[in-house]
């Protein structure tokens, strides 16, 4: 049993595109649990903002606002300010898009999509340019290069201040996308670590392994309840991470 | 409140500190070994590199902890 080979099988990408011609459409296992997701997504914010007279319908709306609430209140507003609501539909979306895609790793059959750099990447790229752009609504394009350097600083110090301050943002922009990256990746690592003890017991004696299976499958439980509670904190901790860099960029002066 | 002065949002921002120091030195390392590669000047730009990664990370750091110690005393100001 290669070890390697069924770890990589379960966590990397799968190209299962289709050519065309000199054409290939390069559909993979990844996009295609995203397409999923949005479609989940889409009919749930359906679903949550659909006005009806039911008793569903009036609990499913009481839900969507709680959400939005929570999300103002919650995240926004505290590290933002009230400039930060004009950005809130970016968050609510945000939020329950990585929370979906986390959680979508759960399910038998399915990826998670945020343990591919490429997709963290992405969302931290969006995030990155919210960031820029709340700069430049807040203080004009000059105002948003000047909030580069902090107040007071001698002018002789303006060219090495001012690359540093750029290149800050862009780690900030990095790191976004790393931590959530490495967490949901080790996350799946050590659930399919735990599941592959029993098999690697269990090629030096049967015996063994079937004794190990109790132990292997009370922590993969315990594990699988946490990558539960991950997928719920780094979605609140990307979309928190997100505002309060919009915050410190909007309230640079 | 147990989180006090810090608020919730200034703890999460504590937790990146590490992945941001950790990401400045490495960003610089690579820019190094980048510009030796084009260069051939190994391993010069690298250790240059890392050292400017350093001096950034230490600013991250210099930066983060004189804003949260202007909001502690603030927070104490208001008390």
């Amino acid at each position: 049993m290669d070890i390697s080979h069924t770890i990589a099988h379960h966590i990397l990408d799968h190209d299962l595109g289709v050519t065309l011609g000199s054409f290939h459409l390069p559909i993979t296992a990844h996009t295609l649990t995203m397409l999923g997701v949005s479609i989940v997504l889409f009919v749930v914010a359906v679903l949550l903002s659909v006005r009806g007279k039911s008793l569903i319908a009036r609990l499913l709306n009481t839900l969507g606002e709680e959400y939005v609430a929570f999300m103002r209140d919650g995240i926004v507003v505290p590290a933002v300010g009230k400039e930060g609501i004009a950005f809130l539909p970016y968050f609510c979306t945000l939020f329950l898009f990585i929370l979906f895609s986390n959680l979508a790793g759960l399910i038998p059959q399915m990826k998670t999509i945020t343990s591919n750099i490429s997709v963290t990447g992405g969302l931290a790229l969006c995030s990155g340019g919210l960031i820029v752009y709340a700069g430049i609504k807040t203080h004009g394009l000059w105002g948003f290069i000047k909030s580069f350097v902090p107040g007071g600083t001698p002018w002789w110090l303006i060219p090495l201040m001012f690359p540093l301050e750029v290149i800050s943002l862009i780690i900030r922009v990095c790191v976004l996308a790393i931590r959530l990256f490495a967490n949901m990746l080790s996350g799946h690592m050590v659930l399919l670590s735990l599941l592959l003890i029993i098999f690697i017991i269990g090629q030096m004696s049967k015996m063994a392994g079937v004794g190990a299976a109790f132990p292997a499958m009370g922590l993969e439980i315990f594990m699988t309840f946490l990558e539960l509670l991950v997928a719920f904190l780094q979605a609140y901790v990307f979309t928190l991470l997100t505002s309060i860099y919009v915050g410190l960029v909007v309230h640079s002066h | 409140m147990a989180l006090s002065p810090f608020s919730m949002q200034d703890h999460i921002t504590i937790t990146t500190l590490g992945l941001e120091f950790a990401m400045a030195v490495a960003l610089g390392t690579g820019a190094g070994f980048w510009i030796d590669r084009k260069l051939g000047t190994t391993p010069w730009a690298m250790i240059g590199g890392l050292l400017l990664g350093f001096a950034l990370a230490m600013y991250i750091v210099i930066k983060e902890a004189n804003r949260l110690k202007k909001e502690e005393n603030s927070a104490k100001d208001k008390k």
